[in-house]
């Protein structure tokens, strides 16, 4: 049986006959544990684009609060994760705080995650998905889309983790439409030696088929409400710094902001670790050394404790691009209150002041310049 | 010529582990300590291990992998440059490869013949490999958190080097010693008692020394008295390398670091710390006296040696 988690938002449309069953279980265990999934706030208005090649990418549209103040922004969540990444609840939503400064802003889910089609081969959806469709097919949609509907003639971008390397990908290949944008932990290469690095190599390869279905979505939202039974378990070492980010968020996040992880996508990922190379999947495409093309703004975001996306790997695609950019650490010896790690970039209890704050401010500037 | 004497201090032994201190005379007549920790045996089946750490630091954060090493049969040479621990004060970092490492170099030649292995931390660290295949005939090197394409300052770091570097100042309160962690321990998962003992045993760097350092970190270069460069030097740097990285080196931080093994021309294998597997991100100084160093830094260090 495939384990879904689709009406939660966890994972992409498909799979229908288990939705029904599934969602009661993990309703059932995260009611218990006290955890809601935090509905989207009324004036989110609920979209969806379609690819060229016949996938619907789900989109989530927040107009302006006040006078629109430059392009619209998209925000893209990183891999095992969903749009609800950028509007978690009232207090946690990167989505939420754009629009507020006059910015109307949107979050996508990239296929196979979120509210966006999943493989259904009956639809003709057959998969399996890698990371190459998301800057080939996804991003080009979105990006349309949401030009037309807006009516504005570019856009402005902001990417955490692979959400950033599908920006670079895009980019690095003539990618279009995009006016200025910003990157959160998002590597370029991922051979650093680690422990986690060693155990991936060895065992991924062996256990990831491409068309498997990782089931990261389901597998985290059992593990949510036994979050914070142990102090600085598993979940807290990798993910989040709990100096910078409420555990309670991190649970909800677990319950519904996580999602399955295409086995084609995790593979040309381990193959990041295994070669040091940022390459298509094919391997023809030498997307690190194409960066130095990109001609488009970008603030590049790093957190000093983040152990998914350490500073080197994500330095590194800061020193690949080939066009104007600006460096941004968030460290407690930079005057940030915390160190952040992985997530809380993105939805860090201080984030608004000490990291999107900084990236409006670069957004706006790249505007200002020209 | 050089005048090195070789006084001998004092001699002690510690378990097995024989550790004697010699003075070392650098040829405008500094005086460096030289710190030898003998194996059980001669330890004369592997070329001799040469420590240096980082600026401010000495002895007080290369003791126990000294004994670790010695421990796992190698004869190890602690260095103490000027500046260092109980050397004489250093004013300019440009004497470290013109002048300390020469010295340093030829005392261990006339103990022990051929090449040396070198573990080097920090910007020092940086210089030794600069003055590797030069100053100094190396085989191997460790080299933890050594910067190579400089970061800017962060604003703490550009505030405690503005201000002469002064160690002292960190050790002397809560605040300080605050400072201290954020900058060379962050936090580290030990014995907070070894990390107030490395703050109170770091010495302050001179205040022009403070500044040479600020300006290399500005400018990303420093001029050395051959008319090379750090950099020009690394770029022909071809040592085989370990490099270690402590993931929370907020000092000498790893995004710096990093671009060895594409910038020179060494084998460099990279290996990073982080406290998912090993329980520590490892910071600065916490990489050689956090409590989880011997038992996941230093055997990776003697493995890359053997």
């Amino acid at each position: 049986m495939k384990l879904s988690l689709s009406s939660l938002g966890g994972e992409g449309r498909g799979e229908e006959a288990n939705r029904p069953r599934l969602a009661i279980l993990l309703l059932t265990l995260t009611a218990c544990a006290g955890l809601q999934v935090v509905p989207l706030p009324p004036e989110a208005q609920s979209l969806r684009a379609r690819t060229d090649d016949g996938w619907e990418i789900s989109l989530t549209r927040y107009l302006p609060v006040g006078a629109s103040k430059g392009p619209p922004l998209v925000l893209c969540h990183g891999i095992a994760a969903n749009e609800r990444n950028m509007d978690l609840d009232d207090q946690h939503s990167m989505a939420r705080w754009f629009a507020s400064q006059g910015r109307e802003t949107w979050t996508m889910s990239l296929r196979g995650t979120g509210r966006s089609d999943g493989i259904d081969a009956k639809a003709g959806r057959a998969g399996p998905i890698s990371f190459d469709d998301y800057w080939k097919h996804d991003l080009p949609a979105v990006i349309d889309f949401v030009k037309r509907t807006s009516g504005a003639p570019e856009i402005d971008y902001a990417g955490h983790s692979m959400g950033g390397m599908v920006l670079y990908a895009y980019l690095s290949q003539g990618g279009q439409g995009i006016h200025a944008a910003a990157t959160l932990g998002s590597p370029t290469r991922l051979d650093w030696g680690t422990g986690l690095e060693v155990l991936a190599k060895a065992i991924g390869p062996k256990i990831v088929t491409k068309e498997w279905q990782i089931p990261l979505a389901f597998g985290s939202a059992i593990a949510a409400p036994f979050q914070n039974v142990v102090e600085d378990g598993p979940f807290q070492r990798f993910f989040y710094n709990p100096q910078s980010t409420d555990p309670e968020a991190w649970r909800r996040l677990m319950v519904y902001g996580t999602a399955d992880v295409a086995g084609g996508t995790a593979l040309q990922l381990i193959s990041l670790m295994d070669t040091g190379q940022f390459r298509s999947g094919d391997g023809t495409i030498d997307l690190r050394a194409d960066m130095a093309k990109i001609k488009t703004p970008v603030i590049v975001v790093a957190g000093r404790l983040d152990r998914i996306a350490a500073v080197p790997a994500v330095k590194d695609g800061y020193r690949a691009l080939g066009g104007p950019k600006e460096w941004l650490l968030i460290t407690r010896a930079n005057g940030a209150q915390g160190e952040y790690g992985h997530m809380d970039l993105v939805i860090g209890d201080r984030a608004p002041t000490e990291v999107w704050m900084k990236i409006l401010g670069f957004l706006i500037g790249a505007a200002s310049r020209e | 010529m050089i005048s090195v004497a070789l006084a001998l201090v004092l001699a002690a032994s510690s378990g097995d582990v024989r550790v004697s201190h010699r003075k070392v005379t650098t040829e405008d007549g500094a005086a460096l300590a030289l710190h030898r920790y003998l194996p059980p045996g001669d330890g004369l089946l592997a070329p001799p291990v040469l420590l240096i750490a980082d600026l401010g630091f000495g002895r007080g954060l290369f003791d126990g992998l000294a004994r670790y090493l010695a421990g796992e049969g190698r004869a190890v040479y602690l260095a103490e440059l000027r500046g260092q621990g109980a050397s004489d004060a250093g004013h300019s970092l440009r004497t470290v490869i013109a002048l300390d490492l020469p010295a340093v170099a030829r005392t261990i030649a006339a103990e022990r013949a051929g090449p040396i292995d070198v573990v080097a931390h920090g910007y020092l660290g940086s210089l030794v490999l600069s003055a590797a295949g030069h100053e100094l005939q190396v085989r191997k090197v460790v080299a933890l958190n050594t910067p190579v394409l400089l970061e800017e300052p962060t604003t703490l770091m550009e505030s405690f080097l503005s201000e002469g570097g002064r160690f002292s100042a960190l050790a002397s309160s809560p605040e300080g010693f605050a400072e201290f962690d954020q900058l060379f321990t962050m936090g580290v998962r030990g014995d907070r008692r070894t990390v107030a003992a490395a703050a109170s045993r770091a010495r302050d760097l001179s205040r022009p020394v403070a500044a040479e350092l600020l300006a290399w970190l500005h400018l990303g270069d420093l001029p050395l008295d051959d008319g090379t460069t750090v950099l020009a030097r690394l770029r022909a740097y071809d040592r085989p390398t370990l490099l270690l990285l402590g993931l929370a080196d907020a000092w000498a931080p790893s995004e710096s670091c990093a671009p060895l093994r594409e910038f020179s021309a060494a084998k460099v294998e990279v290996r990073m710390f982080t406290r998912v597997v090993e329980g520590d991100d490892f910071a600065h100084a916490s990489l050689l006296i956090g409590a989880r160093a011997p038992q996941f830094v230093f055997p990776e260090i003697v493995r890359f040696l053997k």
